[in-house]
């Protein structure tokens, strides 16, 4: 999923040098060859050169953009790391404990129960992670038939106030009127999932997300979230969309995560044909995402 | 009873953690960040610190870092899901003693905590069983003159009067007890209170010698207890003929 569009990137890059080195050949053979013809060879000079310059511009951008990615993907293997391994230390922890101690039957059962959440959250970074290689390939189109937005949205929300834990007053959703859209039902789960997940994680210790479905300009149907939390910097907005990138910063700092849930939002609604986006007053703030898809006529 | 510091930010493992450690006799105390681990070591003192690395805020690394510089010298070990060799070299550069990585045997980690627990014991203690030709002093205080040295306690008691004596101090203190009479050479001292074996400036033993002066001589400018022997190092004497 990594590999294709770098290689051909790389491939560009190369061809690219390549091509500037016979420029810079040319230019001197010319300049042996034209040697009478000062006028055309100034024009012919200042139009390379000019061509080597934006070359070497676009080299530089491309390299320093390339060592940005390579950091965040440095991040995201130690993130993933720790996501991964986390829950299988505490299962394993458990396990032992239960096997080689004698364990009151009341912590007995809080360890099953430690041990059956520690599994679910294993599973889900894996299901992330697949399903980061399966919105990410074009090759794979979604699985699209007629459901409804605004069903979808609440059993979104029903899920994750069991999973959270959190009072339907702390997590509010108010169904409008029904929203049918042409969607993949299982990317279109997760990305409202993953909205509200995010919603709940960066809101700290209170919890106040209200969740709005609705219709845009009569084309869209829509998903808010809304939360009170963290809040995100101006610059930030765009780019926390991006594969693997988070935000760096004493809040964000916190909160465990591998960044691939808003690059699979951002991914499934241009899959759907829809956006994504972020908006937000600042850190503090609060934030508010919105997810796009058409309307099915 | 062993203290134990487990810093933890993941619940659940911290708990798990507490539960065992508690299992195996020890008293343990769990906290979830760097900063609040550093609040705790300014207080009573732990006996071993398990640390993880990704945590809020300050990392385990820069932690253990600060607690080396800042002269907290307790024993750590480093608990975390990083495994690659330039983080256990990191761990190590910044000051732990021991590294284990998450998932974890059990067993194994109560067992490295237990072998850190050991050495300590060893350091505190039994730097009196190193000279094996020495008979062993087994009896946790000395007494000479009007004055009497608490081994265990840290304390000098001069008459009523009561010094306390930082670790190197009584281990320097101990040895020469320990070599009543003798003369003992400044490098077998490094050697053997420090347990530093390259050429070392061994004027460092001279100020620990000025310090004990002050506590055990009555006028530390005309010492008779501890004595300099040219071109060697220092000898202990307990009661020296009077006049």
């Amino acid at each position: 999923m990594v590999g294709t569009g770098r290689k051909k990137s790389i491939a560009f890059f190369i061809s690219l040098g390549v091509g500037l080195t016979i420029v810079i050949i040319l230019l001197y053979v010319g300049w042996v060859l034209l040697g009478w013809h000062t006028g055309i060879l100034l024009f012919l000079g200042i139009v390379l050169l000019a061509l080597i310059i934006a070359g070497v511009v676009l080299n530089t951008i491309f390299l320093v953009r390339e060592i940005r990615r390579n950091e965040q993907h440095d991040a995201f293997i130690n993130a993933v790391t720790h996501e991964l391994k986390t829950p299988v230390a505490s299962i394993r922890l458990y396990v032992e404990t239960l096997k080689t101690r004698a364990v009151e039957e009341a912590k007995r059962d809080e360890f099953y129960g430690i041990i059956l959440s520690d599994s679910d959250r294993l599973l889900g970074t894996i299901e992330q992670i697949l399903r980061t290689g399966r919105v990410g390939s074009s090759s794979r189109k979604p699985h699209l038939a007629p459901m409804q937005l605004d069903e979808l949205v609440g059993e979104c929300v029903a899920r994750a106030r069991i999973l959270h834990g959190v009072p339907p007053e702390s997590l509010q959703y108010k169904p409008g009127p029904p929203l049918p859209i042409q969607g993949d039902y299982d990317e279109v789960h997760a990305a409202v999932s993953n909205l509200i997940d995010n919603a709940i994680k960066y809101s700290g210790n209170e919890v106040g997300i209200e969740v709005v479905a609705c219709q845009s300009d009569g084309r869209f149907a829509e998903v808010r979230v809304k939360d009170r939390g963290a809040g995100i910097p101006g610059p930030e907005l765009k780019r926390i969309f991006k594969r693997f990138y988070r935000v760096h910063g004493p809040g964000a700092m916190r909160v465990k995560g591998t960044g691939l849930g808003l690059y699979i939002v951002r991914s499934v609604a241009k899959r759907h044909g829809g956006r994504a986006w972020a908006e937000s007053g600042g850190p503090g703030q609060g934030s508010t995402f919105t997810l796009q898809f058409p309307i099915a006529k | 009873m062993s203290r134990v510091l487990v810093v933890e930010d993941e619940q659940h493992l911290a708990e798990g953690l507490r539960f065992n450690l508690e299992a195996e006799g020890y008293q343990v105390a769990v906290v979830d960040t760097g900063e609040a681990a550093l609040d705790l070591l300014n207080g009573p003192a732990f006996d071993i610190v398990v640390l993880d690395v990704m945590l809020p805020g300050k990392s385990g690394f820069e932690v253990v870092s600060e607690m080396r510089r800042t002269g907290q010298f307790v024993p750590t070990l480093i608990l975390t899901a990083r495994g690659h060799s330039d983080d256990v070299l990191q761990g190590f550069a910044a000051g732990a003693d021991d590294y284990l990585t998450k998932p974890f045997d059990l067993t194994i980690l109560i067992a490295r905590i237990q072998g850190l627990l050991r050495r300590r014991e060893w350091l505190r203690g039994a730097h009196s069983e190193t000279p094996p030709s020495i008979p062993p002093q087994r009896n946790d205080v000395f007494t000479f003159g009007d004055k009497s040295v608490y081994f265990e306690l840290l304390e000098l008691r001069v008459r009523d009067q009561v010094f306390p004596l930082t670790l190197m101090e009584m281990n320097v203190l101990r040895y020469l007890i320990r070599h009543e009479g003798k003369p003992v050479s400044r490098k077998s001292m490094l050697e053997e209170v420090w347990g530093l074996h390259e050429d070392t400036d061994t004027r460092a033993i001279d100020n620990f010698i000025v310090r004990l002066r002050r506590y055990i001589e009555e006028d530390p400018t005309k010492p008779r207890h501890l004595l300099a022997v040219r071109g060697v190092g220092y000898r202990f004497i307990g009661n020296p003929p009077s006049g």
